[in-house]
């Protein structure tokens, strides 16, 4: 276990490195903070992003803004119906000058992986996504190829269109880490991108603010964040809460737990503290747990969505509370 | 419908309960007429749903024109309805009543005013109780009007109210409420809920039946714990009160000469039994009662009578015969009898004296008794009479008119010890003594006349009711209302008898009791007082100013050589036969007459030491509000020492020098001082945020569970509107317990005191200042902390009777 004087300076520069990022996003992308912070939160914490809204709000923009401003390979893939996972993965081709198998490996290859449109594709396609989403490697004809660190997929998907879609099943739900809603920016932003835009795509200026080596070494910083014992409780509790009440079919899985204290550490750190406080875990349940939960009949009954009762549970589990002497 | 009906048997039960009072049940029957016409009209009321306000005032008139038909029927008209001539004739029969009542002692003859008077009460009663129970639906108030009605005769009648009294009135409060109950559940059912499920998951569904069993247990639970522990509390009229406070042990200043500083509190300690119970039995060698002595009073000063008593060891009964009885001269014709006396095992508290015949010559008594030589008292200052038995052997004087008439006068030692009187007597009773006296020629005729005065010529009337027992109240008792019990007659007898020059004490014992199958009973309504005269030859005799038989003291006899015949006719007739002709006449009267229990008034016949009580009654009251408004502190006081002892903690831990952290971390401290410093520091972050929840609970602030240190100390800052600087504080505060919970170590405390005292201000000046003032006086914490006790409490309770005393059952055979 780390001691504090020496996390303190990387936490220092964990801060610093981070607000980098954040201005180069930004700079993309206007009026944004909360969505921008919350997909550095999950790129610290080692985990994947699932963008949802309608089409046009930037998902796409994001990703690319988040992949060019790290000096890192991305990869970009359009989930089609027609696309097979090995368009994903990669293939062995015969090579006749070797006359070997040789593999060619696929767009997942890459530290940031941004697919688009990911429910178009078909659920055979979606699994292949599993593997390395969840262990970092590929296994092609019976090789395992580790995948790079750090690693992170960065799917979006559009909820409007529901013809030739195949959503997400809960598995694969469960391996991201957060998903969140872009939304409409706000008239002043939307004003300010008209101006910006006009002219050429501020994508093309993003200069890389970071390097891959740089973010792993954040990725280190954050696994260093003190997460007390009553801390680990409260998020148990959390997510027991959505397990027991009737208002969900689905509760949260023993895998959201892990994403969702991880989540909290990132979000700690870029707070620049080095330890977790239930403000953090409240922050995040919303975005880490509430794609994975069912609502139950009743709730489905009373139009009551995941994201409400969610919230209203966060509002409901007591936070640790101190002991008078 | 069942309500109406079930008040007015109610009041009728707790009516019966009136029947100790009365002679003759002729009152009962009116008083049933007045329940059935109130019960008539309430249920009427009910059956054609009267408007609920209407029907009290209807029952008052029904009430009245009941009263008048029964009452002064002949001047209403028609026989009912009330006239001018009726309703004064109602009036003056009232006026009647109340001067009956005062008159007579209970049972009191049910004559008409009584009646009217009752019925009048008992109508009232049944009116309330009607309007509580079924207009008002107040069902548990009909307790209120029910126990007036039934403490009157608890008040008045000296026998406790009997078993099936109570057990009928309560049936009747019992069935109000059950009533009640019936109504209310047939028109709807409604659950009595105590307790919320506290789980917020999956709350439970409350309204089951083992919730409703649960909250039922736990409300007769307390309700039983708070009847008996609170009246266990309340301080007490009873005598002995749970905690009381012993008396003097009545050690002497040591040696052979043992004075007693306070023998009349025990006495009073046995005359204030409740019941008329059996303090001593006797059977004599002849067939005669016997007056039986505990003190002899000798000291007046003006204001009351005392008593000194010596007994020296040389004297002790166990050594031989009693000294000799003071004055009676050996050639005087006695009667020599014996008593055998059984103390009974029933008196409270040491019996120091004995109850002896007057005078005794020789006791055989287990144990160390004293007599005193001059007053043939006996006592002992260790061991006490109660459940005693022995034996006393009396050489009771037989003295002749003759020998009393010519009775020389006393020798000065007598003379110097019983003739002392105040010097500032009034002379109209010195004036009275002479005047009342003034056809007797002899000292012995003079005593014959002043006892008559008391019992015939004087007009004195045998009451309990005598107020204020002090010097003027002597006067009182003698020039203007002549009116009073033993105590009074006993002692302005001495009195003027001390004026004529006639030495005199004052006994205070027991009668002679009544005879019941060859054996005497001593009663504690047998407990008298009486004079005694001295006659130089003869001794001291006993003499009987109170009025005797049914309209006095019951058991009392007048003595033989003090009756007026003897002087006058019978003047030589030996007087062989004491006081025998006069008991048999005297005894039947005792059951129809007027028994009461006796105490011997401490301010009159006492001695000083038992006037200690005086405490005006304006301090007591004060006392009394000073000693609610410290209970009502109380909460105040404990939020107060709570919150003193955590700012000493977090105080203590401020002025504690915070190690920086990497300080904290390279200086190779030993472990131990570290941890004890650092929990120190977290005891007091805790004991800061403790008291800020309790500051906010305290204001009437909520506070979610589910809010974080960061978040409450967001809303407090917008809610409340705080300052820069307060805002900044309560920030400090969630940060530095955020720390102290969340983080590796809990790292600088800052000001906490001083941030704590700044939020502290922030958050008052956002309430009121009624708010405040409660805060400061009976502060919500506080109680909800009591509270909380309670629960646990009660969780206690729940756990004891959730334990299975069972057996596993083993079937393997």
């Amino acid at each position: 276990m780390a001691v504090t004087h020496d996390v303190s300076p990387r936490l220092d520069d964990l801060v610093v490195t981070a607000h980098r990022i954040r201005q180069a996003i930004e700079s993309v992308i206007e009026g944004k903070g909360d969505v921008i912070r919350l997909t550095l939160t999950v790129l610290l914490a080692e985990g994947h992003l699932l963008i949802e809204d309608v089409p046009g709000v930037g998902k796409t923009m994001l990703a690319k803004a988040l992949a060019r401003s790290i000096d890192c390979p991305v990869r970009r893939i359009q989930f089609t119906p027609d696309l097979l996972p090995s368009d994903i993965t990669g293939v062995s081709a015969y090579n006749q000058q070797t006359r070997e198998f040789e593999f060619k490996p696929g767009p997942v290859f890459a530290n940031i992986v941004v697919g688009d449109e990911i429910n178009r594709a078909s659920p055979k396609t979606q699994s292949a996504l599993l593997e390395c989403m969840e262990e970092h490697q590929v296994t092609v004809d019976g090789t395992t190829y580790r995948l790079d660190s750090p690693f992170m997929v960065i799917a979006t998907q559009n909820p409007i269109e529901m013809e030739g879609t195949y959503p997400l099943p809960e598995a694969q739900r469960d391996r991201f880490t957060a998903r969140i809603a872009m939304g409409y920016p706000e008239p002043s932003a939307e004003l300010e991108m008209l101006d910006v835009h006009g002219a050429a795509s501020p994508l093309d200026k993003l200069e890389p603010v970071a390097t891959t080596a740089e973010v792993q070494a954040l990725i280190e910083a954050v696994r260093a964040v003190y997460v007390s014992q009553s801390i680990k409780k409260y998020a148990i509790d959390l997510v027991t809460a959505t397990r027991q009440t009737p208002e969900l079919r689905l509760g949260a899985s023993p895998r959201s737990t892990l994403q969702l204290v991880r989540a909290a550490r990132a979000h700690a750190a870029l707070a620049g503290r080095d330890y977790v406080i239930p403000d953090d875990l409240q922050d995040l349940c919303l975005p880490v747990l509430a794609h994975r939960l069912l609502p139950s009949v009743e709730a489905q009954g009373q139009r009551r969505m995941p994201e409400q009762v969610m919230a209203d549970l966060v509002r409901r589990v007591p936070v640790p509370e101190a002991q008078a002497k | 419908m069942r309500l109406p009906l079930a008040s007015g048997a109610a009041t009728g039960a707790v009516a019966i309960a009136l029947y100790p009072l009365f002679e003759g049940g002729a009152w009962f029957w009116t008083c049933l007429g007045v329940i059935l016409v109130v019960t008539g009209i309430g249920v009427l009321g009910s059956r054609y749903t009267l408007p609920d306000w209407l029907v009290p005032p209807a029952q008052l008139v029904a009430v009245w024109i009941y009263l008048t038909a029964v009452f002064t029927g002949d001047k209403a008209w028609i026989g009912l309805v009330p006239t001018k001539e009726s309703v004064l004739g109602l009036a003056k029969l009232l006026g009647t009543g109340f001067a009956d009542i005062q008159r007579f002692a209970a049972p009191v003859p049910s004559d008409t005013g009584i009646t009217l008077l009752t019925c009048g009460g008992v109508g009232l009663i049944a009116v309330l109780v009607d309007l509580l129970a079924s207009r008002l639906r107040r069902a548990a108030l009909t307790g209120l009007p029910l126990l007036a009605l039934f403490t009157v005769p608890a008040a008045v009648a000296s026998e406790p109210i009997a078993g099936p009294m109570f057990v009928i009135a309560a049936l009747g409060y019992l069935g109000v409420l059950a009533a009640d109950g019936r109504e209310r559940i047939t028109h709807w059912g409604r659950a009595v809920l105590v307790r919320r499920a506290p789980s917020f998951v999956a709350p439970r569904p409350a309204s089951d039946a083992g919730a409703l069993r649960l909250s039922g247990k736990r409300i007769g639970f307390a309700a039983i714990v708070l009847a008996i522990l609170l009246p266990a509390l309340l301080p007490t009229l009873e005598p002995n009160p749970l905690f009381g406070f012993g008396v003097g042990n009545g050690k002497g200043k040591g040696g052979s000469s043992i004075s007693i500083p306070n023998p009349i509190v025990n006495l009073r300690g046995q005359l204030s039994l409740p019941t008329n119970s059996t303090v001593l039995t006797y059977t004599g060698s002849d067939s005669f009662p016997r007056y039986l002595r505990l003190y002899s009073l000798d000291i007046f000063d003006g204001e009351q009578w005392t008593m000194t008593a010596r007994g020296r060891s040389e004297d002790r009964v166990s050594e031989g015969p009693m000294p000799a009885a003071p004055g009676q001269n050996m050639s005087l014709p006695v009667t020599e009898a014996t008593t055998k006396i059984q103390v009974s095992e029933q008196i409270r508290g040491p019996l120091e004296f004995l109850p002896l015949p007057y005078p005794a010559s020789r006791i055989r008594i287990e144990g160390d008794w004293r007599p005193d030589r001059d007053t043939l008292m006996v006592f002992s200052t260790q061991d006490s009479a109660v459940g005693l038995a022995y034996e006393v052997t009396t050489r009771e004087p037989q003295p002749t008119a003759e020998t009393l008439k010519a009775a020389p006068p006393a020798p000065p030692e007598i003379n110097e010890r019983y003739l002392q009187l105040p010097e500032n007597l009034p002379s109209e009773i010195r004036d009275l003594a002479r005047q009342v006296t003034q056809r007797g020629s002899s000292r012995y005729e003079q005593a014959i006349q002043l006892q008559e005065f008391f019992t015939k010529e004087g007009g004195f009337t045998y009451s309990l009711a005598t107020q204020g027992h002090n010097g003027p109240a002597l006067t009182e008792f003698l020039i203007r209302s002549r009116t009073g019990y033993c105590e009074q007659f006993a002692a302005s007898m001495a009195v003027l008898a001390r004026i004529l020059g006639i030495p005199a004490r004052v006994a205070i014992g027991y009668t002679g009791g009544s005879n019941a199958s060859g054996e005497w009973k001593v009663r504690t309504h047998d407990s008298h007082a009486w004079p005694e005269l001295y006659f130089e030859g003869t001794g001291w005799l006993r003499f009987e100013p109170t009025p005797t038989g049914g309209a006095g003291q019951g058991s009392a006899t007048v003595p033989i050589y003090t009756r007026p015949e003897v002087v006058t006719t019978g003047g030589d007739e030996p007087a062989a036969t004491p006081t025998s002709n006069s008991t048999g006449a005297d005894l039947p009267n005792q059951s129809a007459g007027n028994r009461r229990d006796l105490m011997p008034d401490r301010d009159f016949g006492g001695v000083p030491v038992a006037v200690d009580e005086g405490v005006p009654v304006a301090l007591r009251i004060g006392v009394g509000v000073v000693v609610v408004l410290l209970i009502a502190l109380i909460p105040g006081l404990l939020r107060w020492e709570l919150r003193a002892r955590r700012r000493r903690s977090y105080a203590r831990a401020a002025e504690d020098p915070a190690p920086l952290p990497h300080e904290e971390a390279v200086t190779p401290e030993p472990t131990g001082i570290v941890a004890a410093r650092t929990d120190r520091r977290e005891s007091a972050v805790a004991a800061a945020w403790a008291e800020l929840d309790d500051a906010l609970c305290d204001y009437g602030m909520s506070r979610q569970p589910s809010e974080s240190p960061r978040a409450l100390a967001r809303r407090l800052a917008e809610q409340y509107a705080f300052d820069e600087e307060a805002s900044a504080a309560m920030a400090r505060i969630a940060t530095a317990v955020e720390r102290m919970l969340f983080a590796r170590t809990p790292g600088d405390l800052g000001s906490l005191p001083g941030d704590l005292r700044r939020v502290r201000r922030a958050l008052a000046a956002a309430v009121t200042r009624g708010r405040r003032i409660r805060a400061a006086l009976l502060p919500p914490s506080t109680l909800l902390r009591a509270r909380r006790l309670g629960t646990r409490m009660l969780d206690g309770f729940d756990r004891l009777e959730n334990l299975r005393l069972r057996r596993p059952a083993r079937r393997d055979v």
